[in-house]
């Protein structure tokens, strides 16, 4: 035991440095990989892109009166208004991308005819899925904010 | 060499850690964390907290499309609370924009709404600067190279120290109100409407040109100068025309402070193409502007149309207008241009109108811009300052030289006064003693008499009377020249030209010229060659008609045989010149001033 121990003595300093430099040389390149493929990434992925923002103010509610369906054709949302309940359902054809129009009985598409209910299921026509419904927030300021990038569920509005 | 291995991997590391440290804790993230921390205090329902503690940082961006090119902005990465009513009082950039009734904006059930919405307007629109920035000096435009830094705001780097603490307030973001806001008398844009009053006012208009307003052509065109030109420059120049540009010939006009800004935010609101409109309307305004005139008189036409006598209404003409921005009349001093106190003393009417109509046609260099005024109004205003015949209340020499003769040849009698440095030939240095000891009295009293042609020095004679005259040579001698006369020896010199004008002669005349004066006298005798710069007083210029007109073939002779003593014109006798050389110089500059020319 005692030998064990002295030779560990004797030899650590030595081994020790080399090693220990090794270590170091070794969490260096592989730290610096880490970090620069985060760089990279954070580099890689846009911060943001030169469209049209997907989260939008669209005015106070009252603008909306009650029973309304507002389409509004630049941010293809149309902002339904029922009671104190408001909605913002996409404009965009779930087909090949015309936008649509509300008609009496929901939407109607121009390009190839595809049918929607007020709640934009699919009633006829090529359509292959029902329109999305878009989160809407109330701002501080008082005005509606609809965020396209925040799908949520047919029928859940927002009460003002 | 493991050592070496281990430092260059941490640093390497290092390296990398600072990158990725930097595009995650950019400062526009700081403040959207702290937004959401105190929105999330100041929450009223759970709901709310709740979406609130989920938020993480995001580039704020709009796409603003109304304003001209679209624009992006990413203000609202910092600014994320500005219309959020509830950071009214918090400190920038978390503040919210402050609403303003003024603005349009409405105040209804206890909230305010704005007029010009941000999601609509932005950012830029009004305040300048650039949106794409996401830190505080690449958004406010503080770097040097941006041209449009936020308006009254943002004082760049080489701005000048004492132009950028004028250049400070919300009062200059008028200048973009009046992009969209075109009408002169809209209560917005009040120092806009202020700046054009005196843009008339001060004279600006004869000689700038602004499409649609004024027709002037001897200064730049200012109708994009908003565009071209930050508030630095624009103040800069007009408080001192030569800080920028060395050869500037515009005047350094006496304003005020306030009058500076209002030119100022009213040349900053000139940007050529408006956002609000399209090239169609612009064309559309263009095509029916064709009448040159300014609508200067139209803005004092009720004080004008008022005016009973051509008289009357020429002195509200001159009192009102340009005039008195450069000229002296009683005692308003412009500080630029002549003094027209006793102009009706000095000129007939022919000259003036004449004048009026085109400066040049009487003094062959003056700076004065022909204005596009109507025929009427000059008129009017000749038949005004005809009126102006009150002689100067008789008083000692000293004192009549101060009065009349120190605006351009300087209280030190030296021909720096402070209109000098506007008239062209300048005015004559009086200290110089070589050349006015050396001038025949005769000839100096008759320069005061009958004033020296094709320059800015009047005729005195109906102003002053003779012993006046005299005494004015008499104090100038005691104070200014202070040596006797010299006894000039007899000098040879024919009454007229004694070599007969003909084609040859002009052309041998042109040839000697050619070789031995253009050096001063300039290639087109125009007294601008190299050598002028160097030289006072300048070389003449020989193709002023009306004073070479002036000049008899004598004293061309004597100026050419024997030089000009106090002058750089050296004695060409000695050069060589026969008299015969010297008759056929006297007939090339002759044949350059032909009569009627």
């Amino acid at each position: 035991m005692g030998m064990t121990a002295t030779e560990t003595r004797s030899t650590e300093p030595q081994i020790g440095r080399r090693r220990f430099l090794a270590w170091l040389s070794g969490l260096g390149i592989a730290g610096s990989a880490a970090l620069g493929s985060l760089a990279t990434f954070f580099f890689i992925r846009p911060r943001t892109t030169y469209g049209q923002p997907n989260r939008f103010k669209i005015g106070r509610p009252d603008e909306f009166p009650s029973g309304s369906r507002i389409a509004i054709d630049p941010k293809r949302v149309c902002i339904v208004r029922e009671g104190n309940k408001v909605a913002a359902i996409s404009t965009t054809c779930t087909h090949l991308g015309c936008i649509i129009a509300p008609s009496a009985t929901g939407f109607q598409c121009p390009c190839h005819g595809s049918r929607f209910d007020v709640d934009g299921n699919v009633t006829g026509g090529p359509a292959p899925k029902a329109l999305a419904w878009y989160a809407v927030t109330l701002t501080p300021s008082g005005e509606l904010e609809v965020d396209k990038d925040n799908e949520i569920q047919t029928g859940t509005y927002l009460s003002v | 060499m493991r050592l070496a291995l281990a430092v260059a991997s941490l640093v390497v590391m290092v390296g990398s850690g600072a990158v990725v440290y930097k595009e995650t804790q950019a400062s526009w993230q700081d403040h959207q964390r702290a937004y959401f921390a105190q929105a999330k205090a100041q929450a009223k329902s759970d709901a709310e907290r709740a979406s609130l503690s989920v938020k993480t940082p995001k580039i704020e961006q709009t796409i603003v499309t109304a304003f001209g090119t679209s624009r992006v902005e990413r203000c609202e990465s910092c600014h994320i609370a500005s219309d959020d009513p509830r950071f009214a009082s918090a400190e920038e950039p978390l503040k919210t924009h402050p609403y303003s009734a003024a603005m349009g904006d409405t105040y209804k059930d206890g909230r305010w709404e704005r007029k010009h919405k941000f999601s609509e307007f932005g950012c830029t629109s009004c305040h300048d600067g650039q949106g794409r920035g996401l830190t505080k000096a690449d958004a406010h435009g503080e770097d040097e190279y941006w041209p449009t830094p936020m308006l009254g705001y943002v004082a760049q780097a080489d701005w000048k120290k004492e132009n950028a603490a004028h250049l400070h307030g919300a009062e200059f973001i008028q200048a973009n109100c009046a992009q969209c806001h075109k009408d002169r008398n809209f209560a917005g844009t009040a120092i806009v409407a202020r700046g054009r009053e005196l843009f008339f006012k001060e004279g600006c208009f004869g000689c700038h040109r602004i499409q649609g307003i004024s027709s002037g052509t001897i200064g730049p065109d200012l109708t994009e100068v908003g565009k071209e030109r930050k508030l630095d420059y624009l103040w800069g120049h007009i408080v001192d025309p030569r800080a920028y540009t060395p050869t500037s010939v515009m005047p350094q006009f006496k304003l005020s402070d306030d009058d500076k800004k209002a030119l100022v935010i009213f040349l900053k609101s000139r940007r050529g193409s408006s956002p609000s409109e399209s090239s169609v309307d612009q064309y559309k305004v263009e095509a029916s502007n064709t009448a040159p005139v300014p609508d200067s008189v139209a803005e004092v036409a009720t004080a004008i149309t008022a005016a009973k006598t051509p008289a009357e209404r020429g002195r509200q003409l001159i009192e009102g207008y340009a005039c008195l921005s450069c000229h002296k009349l009683d005692d308003h001093d412009g500080g630029i241009s002549p003094d027209l106190t006793h102009e009706g003393l000095m000129r007939d009417r022919s000259w003036l109108m004449s004048h009026f109509q085109n400066p040049r046609s009487q003094i062959t260099d003056s700076n004065m811009p022909t204005f596009a005024l109507p025929e009427k109004d000059f008129d009017d205003m000749s038949a005004y300052l005809m009126t102006r015949t009150t002689m100067p209340q008789a008083t000692t020499p000293a004192q009549t030289f101060q009065t009349l003769c120190a605006r351009c040849h300087g209280e030190k009698g030296n021909g720096q006064g402070p209109n000098s440095i506007y008239l062209d030939p300048a005015p004559r240095d009086l200290t110089r003693a070589e050349f006015m000891s050396t001038k025949p009295q005769l000839r100096l009293i008759t320069s005061i008499h009958d004033g020296v042609a094709g320059t800015s020095m009047p005729p005195w004679g109906k102003t002053l009377t003779d012993a006046q005259i005299q005494g004015v040579l008499d104090y100038v001698w005691a104070a200014y020249v202070k040596e006797k006369p010299h006894q000039i020896k007899a000098r040879k010199l024919p009454d007229a030209n004694p070599v007969a004008m003909s084609a040859d002669s002009i052309h041998r005349g042109e040839s000697i010229f050619l070789q031995r004066c253009t050096g001063c006298h300039g290639r087109k005798a125009d007294g601008h060659g190299p050598n002028s710069i160097d030289i006072t007083p300048r070389p003449r210029n020989l193709t002023n008609t009306a004073f070479v007109q002036s000049v008899s073939d004598r004293r061309l002779f004597e100026s050419i045989e024997y030089g000009v003593d106090g002058t750089a014109m050296p004695s060409w006798i000695d050069y060589g010149l026969s008299q015969n050389d010297v008759g056929d110089i006297v007939n090339f500059i002759r044949s350059l001033n032909k009569p009627g020319k």
